[in-house]
């Protein structure tokens, strides 16, 4: 897929824009053609106007705050209604005409508002946005502009051509300017655009101004940037059709044709699943599915086909023990289930309560208990979990290692993590408590596969010595093992494994 | 009424120097009071206005002070138009989360025009404790702005950077945005070189420290905690602590033991409750019965002590937590202790102390064990022994342990054999009781001298 390059552009500058009707820059790239300083004749007669308030009109129709896709007819309109709405309540002397943005900012910013909500809207029922499929052919430059606004004002000559066309004024940024800023000094080279930064940074400024200083703005007035609005969140909508991708960290915004859309991630997750049956190569299938929630992520898909990948991912990741991105995975899922997504909570509630047994981090055990409701923990997995937990809080280790052996789902592995901390918890446990056992007793007690598992674990556990071989009357060997002997090994070997809780991946 | 009669208790808190008076002037509750002062004047004289007010009213001040105060009330102004704003909405019932916003961050501003005045030396040192009261309001103002910011987006977009959908933008933005005003007044205190320990801001350095506290465990970022009072333990030259007020000092001394508890330092935690109980005013039952929510599961984990039916009967909000918690530990009683624990769970769970209340299982198990222990009755009497003489059993059949766990757990749970053998094997390692196991006799042997430590036998 070719992106429309600048020359293509410029070979049809006279072209009806085809961009959205979210202002998409913010500022001008080059000073626009020059255009006569506009008296504003739409002004009402009668009222007498401060020369402050002749300052604010001039500025307004002052070429370099052109904003694109703002036409003068709006911004005219728009400064109709500010002045009439202060000029009705006799507050023109109020206002500090300096610092009160513009009428084409406050357009500005209520389009973009309105598109935020809108993209968000349609999101929840599409989840590839509303121009996902005519984006990328060269054809889509000649597809008609939303907005009639911009199209009957299609000879704002400010608005220089290549703008409109290029892919990257469909990208909208509520507010990110300065990656986009620093993406089209990438692409133009623009010289001028270091006055765009000046320029950018004095109207930041005077927004603040008016927040602090102003508090009898109109009630049109765009809401007050909040977090979220700080950050970059419109949704990218990709083009890419290739099932695989590698993975590599975002440092600019992603370009479309490098992001693949849901139908395309969904038979991508397909074929993962397919490869991971059958070579079970983690490095790859790891790499893969962090790309694929890197696409998801630019676009904004937040669906159940969201919560099956990560879903997928952590399991991979859990059967591989690679508790870093099992646990980035968990923290996704949490937030996703609050959503009311479909997937399986449960099962994974479920791995959370065991996870936090395997970290011993109280505190957030804590949180997850306060977070359960008596109807989750009846629930089987979830009841499970919480047995293991409670059964290590009182110290039962003959109902541990029982229930180790039920564990429904992918329990185990998780199970895996901290089984033999828990083994050598339950020796240092029984060195004190019995003289000697028997092998099997061992055995059978900490569900080792066969005795000569267990005889091994104690071997390499610095246990040999205590390990004692008979013959029985039928000459077959029996083990006893002098736990006793062996007791402040096993209680060492017990504090060290528990003080060694590798929490990677945690934040 | 006029800006001046509006600031006249301003005026009078301010020359009697009583910062808490001088508080209750910048107090944002009840909305009502903010009217007088809302209504001399608007948006666009406020300055003016204010600054005629502290000019004529405060004679004979340093212009830059008065600046300061003129700062301090244009910024007051500001926020009281913001919250009886918000106020008007709430009571027209279209409150939006830009309200709340509105108010915590004009709010905010007035606690950092403080915070610069205090900090440059313009406003008296003893405003400091004005400040306290100025920022406890904006940690309320937080709370409520991130809970209107919670109700208006459950979920945020994460950034377009980041690798996974769901962004890690805190639930709590402005509180913890909150928290770092406040630790900055809490750098401002600790960092005052005055020689002069009696015009220090020192003194508000615990009960600053306390409102850090407070938020962090709202934020729940208790971790937080532990770095605050390292660097007052490290502060070589504070003034001596029994002279702070005893409600700061009883105040940090609460949250330092519940911090020590919740690190499971149980000994730490102990000593610091318990000094915060002592010296906790009798008359504030709330504040006391917080202390001991955590002083009784202290207890029973480093005394394997139970509190006493006189101190429950104290407070009955307690008596209704752990009463029948307590008397099924005093009992032996499993099947009552888990039934108790059970219901208590989400009180439990919601103070933090579940899991170590879990832990006194233990002593409900000991007091059942040695109960079997004492039932063995004695060793028959040799020749030459005489009654003083006489021995307890002290080699028991498993079985016995057995019997009496299957009783005492009500008989709904099964409890084979092997788990019966876990469990005591755990008594043994925890050092609740003395002896070993021999699984060849199917006996336990106790020792022949304090079998169960700490109990008489």
């Amino acid at each position: 897929m070719a992106l429309p390059t600048t020359t293509v552009a410029w070979s049809n500058p006279l072209q009806p824009p085809a961009y959205n009707p979210v202002a998409a820059r913010t500022t001008l790239a080059r000073p626009p053609p020059a255009q006569p300083a506009a008296v504003p004749s739409e002004k009402p007669k009668k009222v007498e106007w401060t020369p402050e308030v002749r300052d604010y009109v001039g500025r307004a129709f002052e070429p370099e705050n052109t904003i694109a896709g703002i036409s003068k007819e709006d911004t005219t309109n728009k400064l109709r209604d500010v002045l009439s709405y202060f000029a009705e309540r006799s507050q023109l002397e109020g206002i500090d005409w300096s610092t009160y943005p513009l009428p084409q900012e406050l357009l500005r910013d209520e389009r973009a508002a309105a598109w935020a909500q809108a993209q968000n809207n349609s999101l929840l029922s599409s989840p590839h946005g509303p121009a996902n499929s005519t984006f990328d052919t060269p054809q889509s430059k000649k597809r008609k502009s939303q907005d009639k606004t911009d199209l009957s004002e299609s000879a704002d000559a400010s608005v220089p051509p290549w703008r409109r066309t290029n892919l990257e004024s469909r990208i909208t940024y509520a507010n990110g300017h300065s990656e986009k800023r620093h993406k089209k000094n990438a692409l133009s080279g623009d010289a001028t655009s270091k006055f765009d930064q000046a320029d950018l940074e004095k109207r930041k400024q005077r927004f603040q101004l008016s927040k602090n200083g102003n508090s009898s703005t109109p009630p049109w007035n765009s809401p007050k940037p909040d977090s979220d609005a700080d950050m970059d969140n419109t949704p990218c909508v990709g083009t890419n059709m290739s099932l695989e991708k590698s993975y590599f960290r975002l440092t600019a915004p992603p370009k479309p044709e490098t992001v693949r859309p849901q139908h395309v991630l969904e038979k991508t997750l397909a074929m993962l699943r397919k490869k991971w049956k059958a070579d079970k190569n983690y490095g790859y299938m790891c790499n893969q599915f962090k790309s694929l929630r890197q696409d998801l992520t630019v676009q904004h898909i937040k669906n159940d086909f969201t919560v099956k990948v990560y879903e997928s991912h952590a399991r991979i990741a859990l059967e591989q023990g690679d508790m870093g991105e099992y646990n980035q995975c968990q923290t996704q899922l949490k937030a996703l289930y609050s959503q009311n997504l479909a997937g399986n909570p449960d099962e994974f509630t479920a791995y959370r309560v065991l996870y936090f047994v395997y970290t011993c981090n109280k505190t957030d055990m804590n949180d997850l208990l306060a977070e359960l409701t008596p109807a989750d923990k009846i629930k089987p997995e979830i009841k499970h979990a919480l047995d293991v937990r409670s059964s290590l809080a009182v110290g039962n280790y003959h109902k541990f290692f029982r229930l180790y052996t039920i564990a429904p789902r992918m329990g185990s592995y998780l199970m895996d993590m901290f089984i033999e901390r828990e083994r050598l918890h339950a020796l240092a446990n029984i060195s004190r408590a019995y003289m000697t056992v028997g092998l099997r007793f061992l055995t059978d007690e900490l569900q080792f596969g066969d005795d000569d598992e267990c005889r091994e674990f104690l071997e390499s556990h610095g246990a040999s010595q205590a390990i004692d071989k008979k013959l029985d009357e039928h000459g077959k060997p029996q083990f006893r093992v002098k736990v006793k002997e062996a007791a402040s090994v096993f209680e060492s070997l017990r504090q060290a494994a528990f003080a060694l809780v590798d929490i990677k991946g945690q934040k | 009424m006029s800006t001046e009669a509006a600031l006249a208790g301003f005026q009078q808190a301010y020359y009697k120097h009583d910062a808490l008076e001088l508080a209750s002037c910048l107090k944002p509750t009840p909305v009502d009071r903010l009217y007088d002062f809302w209504r001399s004047t608007n948006e666009a004289r406020v300055e003016h206005t204010v600054k005629h007010a502290i000019t004529y009213g405060l004679s004979g001040i340093e212009r830059s002070e008065a600046q300061g105060w003129i700062d301090v009330f244009v910024g007051f102004w500001r926020a009281s138009d913001k919250i009886i704003k918000a106020d008007q909405a709430q009571n027209q019932g279209r409150l939006s989360e830009r309200h709340a916003v509105e108010v915590y961050e004009t709010w905010k501003d007035l606690v950092q025009t403080f915070q610069k005045y205090i900090g440059n030396g313009t406003l008296p040192h003893w405003i400091i404790f004005t400040l306290y009261f100025v920022a406890n309001d904006l940690r309320r103002f937080a709370i409520k702005a991130d809970a209107q910011l919670a109700k208006a987006k459950p979920v945020t977009f994460s950034a377009g950077l980041s690798d996974d959908i769901v962004a890690t933008t805190p639930k709590n933005q402005k509180l913890e945005e909150a928290a770092r005003v406040f630790s900055r007044i809490f750098a401002l205190c600790m960092s005052d070189r005055n020689p002069n320990l009696s015009e220090s801001r020192k003194w508000a350095v615990y009960c600053i420290a306390n409102l850090q506290f407070k938020t962090y465990f709202k934020l729940k970022t208790i971790t937080l905690c532990k770095n605050l009072i390292k660097s007052i333990e490290a502060q070589a030259d504070m003034p001596p602590w029994n002279l702070y007020p005893k409600a700061h000092r009883v105040t940090y001394m609460y949250y330092c033991g519940v911090i020590a508890f919740l690190q499971e330092d149980y000994n730490k935690a102990e000593t610091a409750l318990f000094n915060s109980w002592a010296y906790c005013y009798k008359g504030s039952t709330k504040n006391r019965e917080l202390i001991l929510t955590y002083l009784i599961p202290c207890r029973l984990i480093t005394k394997s002590e139970i509190p006493s039916a006189q101190i429950l009967q104290e407070f009955p909000h307690l008596q209704n937590l752990f009463g029948d918690l307590v008397s099924s530990i005093k009992r032996g009683d499993l099947a009552g202790f888990d039934k108790a624990f059970a219901e208590g769970e989400p009180e439990f769970v919601r103070r933090r102390v579940f899991l170590t209340l879990e832990r006194s299982r233990d002593i409900a198990l000991r007091n059942l064990l040695r109960k079997v222990f004492l039932a063995a009755g004695y060793e028959d009497l040799k020749e030459g022994q005489t009654e003083k003489d006489r021995m307890r059993r002290t080699r028991i059949p498993l079985a016995h342990f057995a019997t009496a766990l299957r009783m005492g757990s009500g008989g709904g749970q099964t409890v084979d054999d092997e788990e019966v053998e876990c469990l005591l094997a755990n008594m043994i390692y925890k050092g609740l009781m003395k002896g070993y196991i021999s699984r060849e006799h199917a006996m336990v042997v106790l020792n022949k001298k304090g079998a169960f430590p700490g109990t008489g036998v």
